[in-house]
C-alpha cells in the first residue's frame, strides 16, 4: 500500500528521483519480504503456535485495563489537569498489581503527584496543564 | 601533541561545575537503569531528553552518554546477584558471575567487573580521542554516494546481528524509513503520508516513539507476567577487592575485550551486545580451562564486562565523526544533537569543539565516578533491586507520560506514545526487533537526501554506488549478509539443525 500510495506523491526518474521514491522501494521491499515470510512459513515442519497460545498463562486483562487507563488519561489531561487526572492514574495503577491498604496508595499517589508537579513544574518550568485544580 | 592539547581544553570544559553535575547524574542514573531489570539505556535516555531540553547542550550530551556506559557498569550487578540481565549487554555476564555469587565469590565477581569495566572504559576513550579525528578529516572526502552505502551497511549489520529473524529486522527497517519520512519532503516542501493531520507535518516525533516502543511496551510486557519475587541472592557480598589470582587470571580477558569491543563498537550495527558475546566466545577458546566456563570462570565475567564498556566508547566515533548512529542509542542522541542545533559530522569538531572534546573528557571523569560508585554503593544497588515491581512500572509509565506531552505541551504526543507502546507490544509478542526500526527512522530523511543527491550526481545512474571504490567495497559487503539468511531460510529445518 506504502508503495502505491508514493506513486501518489511522485516517483519521479532516476535522474531526478521524485518525493514518493524512497518510500516506493521501501514499500515494495516490505512487500516482498511479508511475501517470502508467509511461504517460508509453509515450509515448516512444525505446527505454529496459534494467536491464542502466545497469551496463555497471563494476565491480558492487566495490560488492556492499563492501555485503557492510559488512554483516558490522555484524553482528560488538558480539561482536568496535570494533578487530578495523575493522582486518580497512580492510585488505580498501584492498585494493578499490589495489594497495599487504600490508604496507603492514596498517600503514597498524592505524594509522588507533588513531587513531580514540583520537579517537572516549578523546577523545570514544564508547562503541565493546570485544569481544574489550576 | 595536538590531541593532548585538545584534551587539556576538553577537560577544562568537563570541569565546569554544570557539567560535572550533569556528567555525574548520568553515570549515576545509567548504573540505576543498568541495575533495574526491564528498563534499558535506550528507555532511559529516552525518557531524559525532553528534561535536557532546558539544560546547556554540551552538559545534556554529557548526562546522556553517561546513562549509556553507566548501564554498562549497572548491568553487571542484577546478572551476578539475580541471574537477570540488567540490560542486555549483561546477558554474557550472567552466565558465570551468577556461577560465580553461589561460589560465595560475589565480591570477586563485583569487584573483577567493575575494575575491568573501568580498564576497559579507560582504554575505549583514548581510542576514540586518537581515531576520532584523523577519521573525521578522511571523512570529509566522503560524499553522498558513500554516506548512503555506509547507511545501508549499517542497516544491514544491525538486521543481522539483531536476535531473532533477519527477514523480519529487515521489515522493521523498510517500516522505520517509511515512518522516517513522514512529513514534510525537504527538498519540494511536499507533505508525505500525513493524511491531512498538522501534528504530521514535522514528521513522527523520535521521543513518543522510542518512549512507546522500548518504556511503554515493556511495562505493558511485565505487567501480563505472573511475576514472583525475585529471589536476590541473599549473600554478604565481601571482598570486592580481586586478589593476585584473579588479577592474573583477568588482565588479559581485559585487555583482549577492551580492544575488540572498541573496534566492534565502531562497526555500524555493532556495540556493547555484540562485543560481549564475541568476548566470551574468544575467551573461552584461548582458555587453558575452558571447561571451567559456565561453572564460574572469573574470565568469563571479566572479558565480557570489558568488552561491552569499550563498545560504548568506540560507538561514538561513527557518530560525532560521520554523523552517522552504529546503534539504537548513538541513533537517539543523533536526534538529540539535531534538536539542540549541532548536527553530527565531520564538520562538529571544529565547530563545536567544546561538545566533542568536552564530552570525550567527561567520559574519562565519568568512569572514574562508575568505580567510585559502583563499589562501595553494591548495598545499596541490591536494595534497589528489591523494590517491588508494582510500585516501579506506574513510576515508570507517569515519567513516560510526562516526558512525552512536555515536548511540545501536547497531548497528541502523548496519544503518539501510548499508540507505539502498544505496537511495541505487539512487536515483542510477534518477535520483531525495535531497534532496526528506531535505526532506520532516524536514517530515514538522510537515506532520502544522499539516495537523491547521488542520482543527481550521476544523471540517473545507480552504477555511481558501484563505481566508486568506498561504496563497491561496502555494497559488497551488504550482499554477502542479505545472502546468508536467504539461503539459510529455504533450508528445510532439519538441513538447519544439521
Amino acid at each position: 500500500m506504502t508503495a502505491l500510495w508514493s506513486l501518489k506523491y511522485g516517483f519521479g526518474s532516476l535522474s531526478e528521483p521524485g518525493v514518493g521514491f524512497i518510500t516506493f522501494f521501501a514499500g515494495a521491499i516490505l512487500a516482498l519480504l511479508s511475501l517470502l515470510l508467509f511461504l517460508s512459513s509453509f515450509r515448516e515442519k512444525e505446527k505454529p503456535a496459534s494467536l491464542l497460545e502466545l497469551w496463555a498463562g497471563l494476565d491480558v486483562k492487566k495490560v488492556l485495563y492499563v492501555l485503557l487507563l492510559l488512554v483516558v488519561y490522555t484524553s482528560l489531561l488538558r480539561p482536568a489537569g496535570f494533578p487530578l487526572c495523575t493522582f486518580i492514574l497512580l492510585f488505580l495503577l498501584f492498585r494493578v498489581k499490589g495489594s497495599y491498604g487504600i490508604w496507603t496508595t492514596l498517600f503514597a499517589s498524592f505524594f509522588v503527584t507533588a513531587g513531580c508537579y514540583l520537579v517537572f513544574q516549578v523546577w523545570l518550568q514544564v508547562q503541565l496543564p493546570g485544569g481544574i485544580l489550576g | 601533541m595536538e590531541v593532548f592539547h585538545h584534551l587539556l581544553f576538553g577537560f577544562h570544559v568537563a570541569i565546569q561545575p554544570v557539567n560535572l553535575l550533569f556528567c555525574f547524574m548520568g553515570v549515576l542514573i545509567g548504573t540505576l537503569v543498568g541495575v533495574l531489570p526491564g528498563l534499558g539505556p535506550v528507555a532511559a535516555i529516552s525518557l531524559l531528553l525532553p528534561a535536557t531540553f532546558h539544560a546547556p547542550p554540551v552538559a545534556s550530551i554529557i548526562m546522556l552518554s553517561g546513562i549509556y556506559y553507566g548501564a554498562m557498569y549497572g548491568g553487571s550487578t542484577t546478572s551476578i546477584l539475580v541471574n537477570i540481565p540488567g540490560e542486555a549487554a549483561s546477558v554474557v555476564t550472567t552466565i558465570d558471575g551468577y556461577q560465580m555469587a553461589r561460589q560465595g565469590r560475589a565480591g570477586a565477581a563485583l569487584g573483577i567487573s567493575a575494575f575491568g569495566s573501568f580498564i576497559a572504559g579507560t582504554l575505549g576513550v583514548v581510542g576514540l580521542a586518537f581515531l576520532a579525528p584523523p577519521l573525521a578529516g578522511v571523512a570529509l572526502k566522503f560524499g553522498p554516494p558513500e554516506y548512503f552505502s555506509l547507511m545501508i551497511l549499517g542497516l544491514t549489520v544491525l538486521t543481522f546481528l539483531a536476535g531473532g529473524s533477519m527477514v523480519k529486522s529487515l521489515m522493521m527497517a523498510c517500516v522505520g524509513v517509511i515512518i522516517g519520512n513522514i512529513g514534510l519532503d525537504l527538498v519540494a516542501a511536499q507533505p508525505r503520508f500525513t493524511f491531512g493531520l498538522d501534528i504530521l507535518l514535522d514528521g513522527v516525533g523520535l521521543v513518543p516513539l522510542i518512549m512507546g516502543l522500548f518504556g511503554v511496551s515493556e511495562v505493558l510486557l511485565n505487567i501480563e507476567e505472573k511475576l514472583d519475587k525475585q529471589a536476590v541472592f541473599e549473600t554478604k557480598v565481601k571482598g570486592l577487592l580481586p586478589n593476585r589470582k584473579d588479577w592474573r587470571e583477568s588482565i588479559m580477558p581485559i585487555l583482549r575485550g577492551s580492544v575488540l569491543g572498541f573496534f566492534l563498537g565502531i562497526l555500524p550495527g555493532g556495540g556493547a551486545v555484540i562485543s560481549s558475546f564475541v568476548s566470551y566466545g574468544v575467551e573461552k577458546r584461548l582458555s587453558r580451562h575452558p571447561e571451567e566456563f559456565g561453572k564460574g570462570a572469573i574470565a568469563g565475567v571479566a572479558g565480557p564486562e570489558a568488552a561491552n564498556n569499550s563498545a560504548t566508547a568506540g560507538a561514538f566515533i561513527p557518530l560525532l565523526t560521520l554523523g552517522l548512529p552504529s546503534n539504537a542509542v548513538m541513533a537517539i542522541l543523533l536526534g538529540a544533537l539535531m534538536i539542540y542545533g549541532m548536527p553530527p559530522g565531520p564538520n562538529l569538531i571544529s565547530a563545536h569543539p567544546q561538545l566533542f572534546w568536552g564530552t570525550i573528557a567527561s567520559m574519562y571523569i565519568g568512569n572514574i565516578m562508575l568505580l567510585v560508585l559502583n563499589l562501595p554503593l553494591i548495598g545499596l544497588w541490591v536494595k534497589i533491586l528489591k523494590i517491588p515491581y508494582p510500585i516501579l512500572f506506574p513510576l515508570i509509565l507517569l515519567f513516560c507520560l510526562i516526558g512525552a506531552y512536555s515536548l511540545n505541551a501536547n497531548v497528541t504526543e502523548v496519544g503518539l506514545m501510548i499508540f507505539f507502546g502498544l505496537l511495541g507490544y505487539l512487536m515483542k509478542k510477534f518477535k520483531y526487533d525495535g531497534a532496526p526500526l528506531v535505526l532506520a527512522m532516524v536514517l530515514g530523511p538522510l537515506l532520502d537526501n544522499s539516495l537523491r543527491q547521488s542520482l543527481l550526481l550521476s544523471g540517473g545512474s545507480a552504477m555511481i554506488f558501484f563505481t566508486r571504490p568506498i561504496c563497491l567495497a561496502v555494497f559488497s559487503v551488504v550482499i554477502v549478509i542479505l545472502i546468508l539468511p536467504v539461503l539459510k531460510l529455504w533450508k528445510t529445518p532439519e538441513d538447519r539443525i544439521s
